[in-house]
């Protein structure tokens, strides 16, 4: 019996089968159900990321946060920070004109850490060589599809503060 | 009764063999068109620009059910059979 002797095959020699009639092949009726099945993983991731955007955030730090002084950042330096409550790590860059900037440290590709590269104007991503512009967080060059998300930049006497990424726009 | 359809049957074995290759294509098609319609949803809802997300879940369903119903149109084990059974 071919099933008798099926049982006594090892493992291996069941997958490559030698009479077509022991061959446990997919149909090609089970594989478009399997389309169907990864179909329905494509609505529900979908409907996943409707429920994310329209979900009220919460826990989302605002308001403003000293992030240092201005004296303590010399132009060209870079300073990373954390806000209260949040574990998202931002990089604050004081570029060489003098602006202050900051951005989310976390690269929109697949969220290595980003560095400024002092003199250039750049923040580069060095896993997959991604280039972000320092100025604005907009994407120069490579595999990132989305700007650095920025923090407002405040700046007050001698301090240097961020807005919360909660905090209301006006 | 019409002898037609067992005719054909004879005269194009594997008619059926195409059509279940071609639906397959199609049903391929449809999931890259959704994977795109994820991947850009997602991308979009990251960019805080909700507006897409809505409208590609709606895509996506719909393309769900074109796909199950291909499936239910999809020929049988018994597809050809049937004709060639009365003759
Ligand atoms: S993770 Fe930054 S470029 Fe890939």
């Amino acid at each position: 019996m071919a099933t008798d002797q099926e049982q006594m095959m090892p493992d291996w020699q069941r997958d490559f089968p030698y009479r077509q009639d022991q061959a446990r092949l997919v149909t090609r009726r089970e594989f478009s159900r399997m389309l169907c099945l990864i179909s329905a993983a494509m609505v529900t991731g979908s409907a996943y990321v409707v429920a994310k955007a329209y979900w009220p955030r919460t826990g989302v730090p605002a308001g403003r946060y000293r992030v240092c002084g201005k004296d303590e950042l010399p132009a060209g330096g870079t300073r990373s920070f954390q806000l209260p409550g949040s574990s998202v790590p931002y990089i604050l860059l004081h570029l060489e004109d003098g602006t202050f900037k900051a951005y989310e440290q976390k690269c929109t590709h697949l969220s290595c850490a980003v560095f400024y590269k002092t003199g250039t104007g750049k923040i580069e991503c060095p896993c997959h060589n991604g280039w972000f512009d320092a100025a604005t967080g907009e994407v120069i060059q490579g595999p990132p599809p989305r700007p650095l998300p920025a923090l407002q930049v405040v700046e007050e006497g001698n301090d240097v503060f961020v807005m919360g990424p909660g905090t209301k726009a006006g | 009764m019409s002898t037609f359809r067992n005719a054909q049957e004879q005269a194009h074995p594997n008619k059926n063999s195409t059509l279940t290759l071609a639906i397959i294509v199609v049903q391929l098609l449809l999931v890259s068109i959704q994977i795109w319609l994820l991947y850009s949803g997602l991308n979009n809802a990251l960019e805080h620009n909700k507006g897409i997300a809505i409208p590609a879940l709606v895509a996506s369903f719909i393309l769900f059910l074109v796909c199950c119903s291909l499936l239910y149109f999809l020929p049988g084990r018994g597809a050809g059979k049937k004709y060639n059974r009365r003759s």
